[in-house]
This record gives structure tokens, sequence and C-alpha cells, in this order.
């Protein structure tokens, strides 16, 4: 008998399945190309089937990663502005202290573990920076795609500007992924190997207890009064 | 001595000492040959003069080297038997081959050659070894060296007066410059190509690079050597470089550097003719790109790195991700660091 707690909605996860594998798709058919004189982008670009299809696909990829950026982006305006949502991504002072709390105890200057609500800093910095990032490859993207059109209104210069922020951003934004999110989903001792709640939905209550007792205390606090609580479940 | 070279030792004896090669023949057909109205009538109607110039046969490469019956190689009776040409070109083109036996390896490369093709389709006009070195009268074919676009300036004409006015025909023509191409430097001279070869077009931008990436070279005239470097870090040059690596031809097009340059008309930057001055470039986009906008020729950078001076903007994005990606890269690693050592420590 195991008390579990939905953590994620169908929606939240479809989300993620979405952004996940349309980022592989970007990486794969992108990165490619702003290393093409390296051998083994050269090799990647060849085996897709050549320039033209691998571009072909990132342009692909691309509309649908705006589409869906834009939907999630107006879809969270949507509930947050309709109260059905709480503002649980938005960056607090808590944040950063928090985060000199976290590494005062990496550091051993003190025992004191920070205590975190329903996301902790890191992962809301890994939010932000996926939610801007993305905001700067469409709007790059979109210049590369349109040239013509984005000239007859700007200045020229900021099309090859614009092809430097794209791939230099995108190889940041894949740095971080490679980096640490594969650090924080699988390879951390907290969750090795696989850390599933993203694609189930649920965790354990000792494990949201653990890791995010301000929001197991606001669960059990809202049970007490006798509304809320119907995310918890035993199996 | 092992008894099988013995033959081959006197063949070579017997080679030394032989007369001059050919001499006793010269004289032999000259007796005919030196006769300025020696002729023969070809069915066609036309003649073919059969004088031959002493002085000048002895001056060419040859001279005092080949006799007649060197390359004549059936003529050897007097009178010659009857010979089945009806025309002067019908000649030509049955003795073209005699040049192989010495000159292999460039008669086997004339064979991958747009003039072997042509011949091959049965154009007759096509030029053999002799319609450009000449016959009797062979002399080193690049002394001087604007002799090579004379040479062949009899067939292209037009090619060979709009390449006299380029920075590249001017320069040889009126300098005597010993680096800017002659015709034979970008077709080569027997393997000759041109656009209608297989490949030629996405390798084009091989051959300017040849000189133009030559520092030494380019030191002498103020040219940059980062033109090939610029234009493969542009989409342009991207899309040639992997077209070409993917060697099928698509048919999908990019900008090389003979599309704006241009070809045998290729003018210095500087000039007001010049069709990539800045003035003249949006032009030049608007060729491939309809509707293109002054501003949207500026997304060129004219084969400048990005610099604070030149391209700020972009020099500025460049630096920006130069120094953050490493910040955020190296601080992400050391917070992992940090805690897998807490995590040692714990345990």
């Amino acid at each position: 008998m195991t008390e579990y707690v939905t953590r994620f909605n169908g929606r939240q996860r479809t989300e993620h399945i979405a952004v996940m594998s349309l980022f592989l798709v970007l990486s794969l058919t992108g990165l490619p190309q702003k290393f093409y004189q390296a051998g083994w982008a050269e090799t990647i670009i060849l085996w897709m089937g050549g320039i033209d299809r691998v571009r072909w696909v990132h342009r692909a990829a691309g509309i649908l990663f705006t589409l869906l950026t834009f939907t999630h982006l107006t879809t969270a305006i949507g509930l947050v502005v309709t109260g059905r949502s709480q503002l649980s991504l938005v960056p607090t002072r808590k944040d950063f202290t928090d985060a000199i709390v976290t590494l005062r105890y990496y550091l051993g200057m003190s025992d004191l573990k920070a205590r975190f609500g329903r996301f902790d800093y890191r992962q809301k910095f890994e939010y932000w920076g996926l939610v801007l990032g993305a905001v700067i490859v469409i709007l790059t993207g979109l210049t590369l795609y349109f040239p013509l059109f984005v000239a007859r209104f700007l200045p020229g210069e900021l099309i090859p500007a614009a092809k430097l922020a794209h791939g230099n951003e995108a190889l940041m934004a894949f740095l971080v992924v490679i980096v640490w999110h594969i650090y924080n989903a699988h390879l951390s001792p907290d969750v090795f190997p696989f850390d599933t709640s993203i694609f189930t939905g649920k965790v354990t209550r000792e494990r949201l207890e653990h890791e995010h007792p301000l929001e197991w205390a606001e669960i059990e606090e809202r049970r007490r009064r006798g509304h809320g609580g119907q995310n918890v479940w035993v199996k | 001595m092992p008894s099988f070279l013995l033959p081959l030792l006197i063949a070579a004896t017997v080679h030394i000492q032989a007369p001059a090669p050919g001499s006793q023949d010269v004289e032999t057909c000259l007796a005919c040959h030196s006769d300025r109205n020696l002729a023969v009538a070809l069915p066609d109607g036309e003649s073919r003069g059969l004088f031959i110039d002493r002085a000048v046969f002895e001056r060419s490469v040859h001279g005092g080297k080949l006799g007649c019956v060197d390359c004549h190689s059936d003529m050897t009776e007097v009178p010659h038997a009857a010979r089945p040409f009806n025309t002067r070109r019908e000649f030509t083109v049955a003795y073209y081959e005699q040049c192989k036996r010495c000159h292999f390896a460039n008669y086997s490369k004339t064979l991958d050659s747009v003039h072997h093709a042509a011949q091959a389709r049965g154009d007759s006009t096509a030029p053999l070894c002799v319609d450009c070195h000449g016959s009797h009268d062979i002399t080193p074919p690049s002394q001087p060296r604007s002799r090579i676009s004379q040479t062949c300036a009899k067939c292209h004409e037009g090619v060979q007066s709009t390449y006299a006015r380029s920075v590249h025909g001017r320069a040889l023509f009126e300098e005597s410059n010993a680096d800017v191409p002659a015709c034979t430097d970008c077709h080569r001279s027997h393997d000759v190509g041109g656009p209608r070869a297989p490949g030629w077009r996405l390798k084009s931008p091989e051959i300017c690079a040849n000189c133009h990436t030559n520092e030494r070279m380019m030191k002498k005239y103020g040219i940059s050597t980062n033109v090939m470097s610029t234009y493969l870090a542009d989409f342009h040059g991207m899309t040639a470089s992997l077209h070409r690596s993917e060697q099928t031809d698509t048919g999908a097009v990019t900008a090389l550097c003979i599309d704006c340059h241009g070809v045998h008309d290729i003018t210095k930057v500087g000039e007001k003719t010049s069709p990539v001055m800045q003035a003249n470039l949006v032009r030049v986009c608007q060729r491939c790109h309809r509707g293109a906008t002054a501003s949207f020729s500026a997304a060129w950078l004219s084969h400048y790195e990005p610099s604070w001076t030149k391209a700020p903007l972009v020099y500025g994005v460049k630096v920006f991700y130069a120094v953050l990606i490493p910040f955020m890269i190296g601080g992400l690693v050391l917070q992992i660091l940090l805690h897998l050592w807490r995590v040692v420590v714990n345990r």
C-alpha cells in the first residue's frame, strides 16, 4: 500500500512528450547545420538524405514547436486569469534564498536544507530558460525562414545576427538539457535511473514530502479543511 | 648478364647510333614539299596545300627531333598511295591520333574533355590536338601566356573578348601578369571542362579558391583570403558545400562565386560597374530573391568577418553567447558536482 499524489495532469504530460520529441528532431536536424563543416555533422546530414530534406524537416518541426509554445503560453495565461491555476512557476524572493541555502548546504557550510513548494528554484530556472529560449529560437527562426519579409521592415544585419543567435541559443539549450536535465531526471542519485513522474503523472507521498515539503503541507492543510486532496490516492 | 637482355641492348645501341632522327627523310620529303605551289584538289572542291616551310618546321619544338614519317607513318612510298579523304577536315581527323604515340598522357586526358565529347557526338569542328597546337609549326603553347586565350579565341571569340575586359584579362594582356588565370587555369588544358560538364558548377568555387585562398598571392593585390571561409560560413556556401558532398545533382540551386561576381566578366569589386558593389548588390540578389530590398542585401556581410566596426550587431551576438554558454554550462556542472559531493559526504 503506497500513497500516491498526482502531480501532472494529462495536458502537462502530453506537452512534455511533445516538447521532448520536437526538441530531439530539432536538435538532430539543427545542430549538424550549425556545425556542418565538421565531419560528423556532414555524415548526419547526408545520412538523413541531404541538406534540402534536413532543412525541410527542421522547418516543419519548428512550425510545430512554435504552435506548441503558443498553445502552452496562451493556455497557461488563460488558466491563471480564470483562477484555475496558481502562479506556482513564477520566481519569488524565496527562490533566491532557497538557492543560497542549498549552495551553503552543498558546500557543507550549514546543515539547513531549503524546503521547496510545488516547484523548486532549479525547476523554475529550467522552465523559464526553456520559455525564454523558445521565444528566441522562434523569433530568430522565423527571421531565417522569411528573410525577405523581415528585411522589408528591419535592417538586413538582423538576418546574420538572427542566424548566430538561433544556433547559439539552440546549442545552449541542447547543452543545458544534456547536462542539467539529464542529470536531474536520470543520473542524480535522488532519482536514478529514471524519474518517471512527468510520464506517469504521479509521485509517491514520501518523495513529495521529501522533495516538495511545502506542497505536501499545503495538500495536507486542504485535506484537513475538507476540500482538496482529490489528487491523493492509494494503491 | 642474363642473355635475354641482349636483344634490348642491341636495340638501344642501334637507336643511339642512328643518324639524327628523320633528318634524311625530311630531305627526301622536302624534295617535293618545299614547292610553294604543291597542293592536292579534294573531292569537295577545296584545295589542300602541301607546302612545308623548312624554317618554320625547324623552329618548331619538333624541328631536328622528329622526321616526317614519325607522324606521317603511312607516307613511306613515293608517289603516295591515293587517300580516301573528301575534305581537309577528314584528313586532320584521320591523322590527329599520331600525337598520342609520344604524348599519351595528354592524349588520354583529352578523352575526358568537353571537346572530345563534342567530337563523339559527331561534331567534326570540335578541336583536335593540331587545332590548338598547330602541326608543323608547334611552339610552346603558353609562351607568352596571353597566347593561351588567343588559341581558345579561334573558336570562343565572344568569351575571349569578354575575358579581355575583365580584371583577370586586363592584367594578363596589359601587364603580362603571371598570377591571373588564363583560360586553361580554370578550364584546364587537355581535359577541358565547362559549365555543362557534370558537377562543374558546384565545383567552381574550388577553382576560385585555388588562388583566392593563397595568402602570398593575394597579399600582393591587397585581397582578403577570407573570401572562401566567409562564403562557406554563410547560407549559400553551406548549401553549395553540402550539395557537392551529396554527389547527386538535386537540381537545387544556390549562389556560387560566379553567380554574384560573374564568370568571364569578373570586375574589381571597387569598380562602379561591379555587380557586387554595395549600390548594385540588390540587383544581384533579386536575380534569385524576387522582391529583395536594399535592406535584404545588407544581410550579406560582403565577405567581412563580423567585428565591432563591421556588423557590430552580429559581433555582439557572437560575443554574448561566447560568454554566456560557458558561464551557464559551467555553473550547472559546478552545481551538479557540489550535489554529488554532498551526497557522498552524507553517506
